[in-house]
């Protein structure tokens, strides 16, 4: 009994580790879609965030610096999205391409300059487990709460004041205009073009934040190739939770639980490669099955002056 | 009062007048119809005067005073609306979001919904809409949509409301009551122009009429109760115009299609019911129905672009199967009832357009190229014959008219000299003088031994040109008459589900 009780208490622990990265991407994910941009660079903004989230930490010695740079190299990674899309009408697939190969390029290259290192950079000051001890006398949930670390916490904040911002303010109401139809935006005075570059930037934050999550909150290093895809995940999760920050929400629990079930049967009956493959599969069974029903906004790809 | 004028308005478009010199006014409280064919430039000169489009030269005064709208906003914010013909609405927001959206009401930066909902519902009584403000815009009929784009209008509070082609896209009941709000908002001050080639509904409601034609203002001040139609179409078009003669079949051949027993089903609903028809050479065969009843399978299944659950299909006696090219290969030529749709490739050029999915014939091709030389001429030729308005045939077809479009698809598959024509829809959104000329050239055909089969949802239409006609009412055919057999009203009350004989008490 005391055992079952143990596991679980590991897999929710582990599952809401795991998610943090998802939520954070595919609730910035959101923000591009609504604003009409598909968010093909994802992935790309993460392994920025996740590098510069360390190089930052790195020189300042400060984890919290380390997201700062995060946030603002996700940011300029999505501008390269934004400029080749939304100004230069470049595909959207094509230009969020782009900016994976540029940010995965970017990343081993300074690996390689800064510390002469192939493969992983040093060790560096990450964000620990949060120093709460009346956080864990809550009952049931205390323990797995406390064993999460700030970025979790900041991440909840993150997906409501999102959905706040989108169904409840004006200027939500015109990004998801802008979103559904970018000539009836434009007829009505709404500025396009702004609007799409602050959900694309947005994008880049947050899927900088949650490349930070990995390499600050998950390790305390960067590691190439440490994202493993998970902001194409992100975009998944984004549409399977119906292109709303709460629904990216559930989606990443869902997806972190799968995820998280390696740490339980790593050694165990199954194989861990089986067991790692998990999140992908699960991928593209939601991309065949579960993405059916979901509809994105009307206006993806498309522009108010044509 | 004079509330808006615009002086020695021009505009180009990659060096083709689209307006030349227009001198335009309106005064308030009044319904302007603005009268013209498609291509004249009633729309460009209505965007000109909303901000979208810049004039290359040309003055606008509005209330007397001089303005320049860089954007719709300025004439928004002047109290200029204007009804796109496409509308300008976001399906999946509610009424509500989308009257509101760009001009909320707020709290700070919150959205104040209920501030919303109660200003719009003044506007909505007001007026007698009659619309639920949370319904999703994707669940309203066109007309309703139409109500929500003059509602947002409104609530920006407009002074000027432009609307293009109102009617173009509503049902006749729709109009009538289109019509009873455009006479309330005109009782409440408002000045209202109706872009439009419609003559039966400037009649209706206009109390000034101007006339575009070619880019030049033609008049500017027309009574409406000193003309008449006749008078006014001519004025239009710049000649006589004929529409709505009949002119009979004289030598209805042999069978030349045989359709038995074709179902369609679409999600396990039979949308085509078993039907079976004969299509003779010489004839036109007319399809009456409301849209939806089963029309766009029955287009599908007989030009080889469904598989139909079943059917028996016959060509000259043989039987008929296959894809698409198979079906044009056998010479089943097809007007389809979308143009930009399914008809044509709209950022393909005019020249392409004309020889669309007959690009594999022999004179279009040299071995397994394009014969370039060949396929220039013949569009070039086509053009001419056609009379297709358009600056060069390398233009894209997305330059070109409606009406100029639709001739295009018309081109292109009569002039391939089919057995057996599918049409649908021939003349939707085109003006009178493509409806004379696409009219006039469906007869010839017809005369020369074609057998035809129209599909439209224009019962006038219908009933002008056909010479036996079927009703379609949920997939099935519910009656066969001759023409002339049934009047509108019948045929009206067939179309809806109606019952002849008990209607009539059994007369016929």
């Amino acid at each position: 009994m005391m055992e079952i009780f143990n596991i679980l208490e590991i897999i929710i622990t582990s599952t809401l580790r795991m998610s943090v990265p998802l939520i954070l991407a595919s609730t910035g994910a959101t923000f591009s879609m609504r604003s009409g941009v598909s968010d093909l660079g994802c992935e790309g903004m993460m392994i920025g965030g996740a590098f510069f989230g360390v190089l930052g930490s790195y020189i300042f010695d400060n984890a919290w610096i380390g997201l700062l740079f995060a946030a603002l190299f996700g940011m300029l990674f999505a501008l390269q999205h934004a400029v080749l899309h939304v100004t230069f009408k470049v595909n959207a697939t094509l230009s969020g391409m782009s900016v994976n190969l540029l940010s995965a390029a970017t990343a081993t290259l300074l690996l390689q300059i800064i510390w002469g290192r192939h493969g992983n950079s040093p060790r560096v000051s990450a964000f620990s487990k949060i120093q709460a001890d009346w956080l864990k006398k809550l009952p049931v949930i205390g323990e797995m709460l406390a064993e999460q670390n700030i970025l979790f916490y900041l991440s909840l904040v993150i997906v409501i004041l999102a959905w706040i911002y989108m169904f409840k303010t004006n200027s939500g109401l015109r990004l998801r205009m802008v979103g559904e139809n970018p000539q009836a935006a434009n007829t009505v005075g709404i500025n396009v073009v702004a609007y799409k570059y602050f959900g694309v930037l947005m994008c880049g934050l947050l899927c900088g934040l949650g490349g930070a999550y990995l390499s600050l909150g998950q390790l305390n290093i960067f590691v190439d190739g440490m994202t493993g895809g998970r902001g194409y995940i992100a975009i998944v999760i984004n549409a399977f939770g119906g292109f709303s920050p709460i629904g990216s929400l559930l989606g990443s629990l869902f997806f972190g639980f799968f995820e998280s079930l390696q740490t339980i049967f790593q050694g165990k009956l199954i194989p861990s490669n089986i067991v790692r493959m998990m999140p992908y599969i699960l991928t593209i069974i939601v991309l065949s099955i579960g993405i059916r029903s979901s509809k994105a906004p009307a206006g993806v790809g498309k522009y108010h002056d044509e | 009062m004079e509330l808006i004028k615009m002086t020695n308005i021009s505009k180009y478009f990659h060096h083709v007048v689209a307006l030349d010199g227009v001198d335009f006014y309106l005064n308030k409280g009044e319904i302007l119809s603005l009268l013209g064919e498609n291509g004249a430039g009633k729309t460009t000169l209505m965007k000109i005067l909303y901000g979208m489009i810049s004039p290359d030269s040309g003055e606008i005064y509005y209330k007397g005073q001089k303005v320049n709208f860089h954007r719709p906003l300025d004439a928004i914010n002047m109290g200029i609306g204007m009804v796109h013909q496409h509308f300008m609405l976001v399906p999946a927001f509610t009424v509500l979001e989308n009257i509101v959206a760009g001009a909320e009401p707020s709290k700070g930066i919150f959205l104040d919904i209920e501030k919303a909902r109660e200003e719009v519902g003044e506007l909505i009584r007001r007026f007698n809409f009659n619309i639920s403000l949370d319904d999703k815009v994707e669940r309203l009929s066109v007309g309703e949509q139409q109500r929500v784009e003059i509602l947002k209008a409104l609530y920006r509070k407009a002074e000027v409301l432009i609307l293009d082609e109102p009617t173009a896209v509503l049902t006749p009941t729709e109009v009538d009551e289109i019509f009873v709000i455009l006479d309330e908002l005109r009782k409440e001050g408002c000045s209202i122009v109706i872009i439009t080639h419609k003559l039966k509904e400037t009649f209706a409601i206009a109390d000034r009429i101007s006339v575009l034609r070619d880019g030049k203002m033609i008049a500017n001040n027309v009574d409406p109760k000193k003309l008449s139609e006749n008078e006014l179409s001519k004025m239009m078009v710049g000649r006589e115009i004929n529409l709505g003669v009949k002119r009979p079949a004289k030598n209805i051949g042999k069978v030349r299609l045989r359709v038995k027993n074709l179902v369609v089903k679409d999600g396990g609903r039979k949308k085509v019911d078993n039907v079976s028809f004969d299509l003779r050479d010489g004839e036109i065969l007319g399809i009456a129905g409301v849209e939806g009843n089963g029309q766009t399978e029955l287009i599908e299944a007989l030009t080889g672009l469904r598989r139909p659950e079943s059917m028996e299909l016959e060509l000259n006696g043989k039987k008929l199967e296959g894809d698409a090219n198979t079906f044009l290969r056998n010479k089943i030529g097809h007007v389809p009832e979308d143009r930009l749709a399914m008809g044509l490739v709209k950022e393909m050029s005019v020249k392409k357009n004309l020889i669309l999915g007959y690009h594999r014939e022999e004179d279009f091709c040299k071995n397994i190229f394009l014969d370039e030389k060949n396929i220039e001429k013949y569009a070039e030729d086509l053009k001419a014959k056609y009379g297709i308005k358009a600056s060069h045939i390398e233009d894209p077809i997305s330059a070109l008219s409606g009406g100029n479009q639709q001739k295009v698809v018309i081109a292109r598959t009569f002039s391939r000299d089919p057995d057996v024509l599918i049409v649908a829809h021939p003349t939707r959104g085109v003006d009178v003088g493509a409806i004379e000329y696409i009219h006039g050239k469906l007869l010839e055909l017809r005369d020369r031994g074609k057998a035809i089969l129209l599909i439209s949802a224009d019962l006038d239409e219908v009933m002008t040109l056909s010479d036996r006609i079927l009703v379609l009412y949920e997939g099935k055919i519910v009656r066969e008459c001759q023409q002339g057999e049934l009047s509108d009203v019948e045929l009206g009350l067939l179309m809806t589900g109606g019952n002849l004989e008990m209607a009539l008490g059994g007369e016929i």
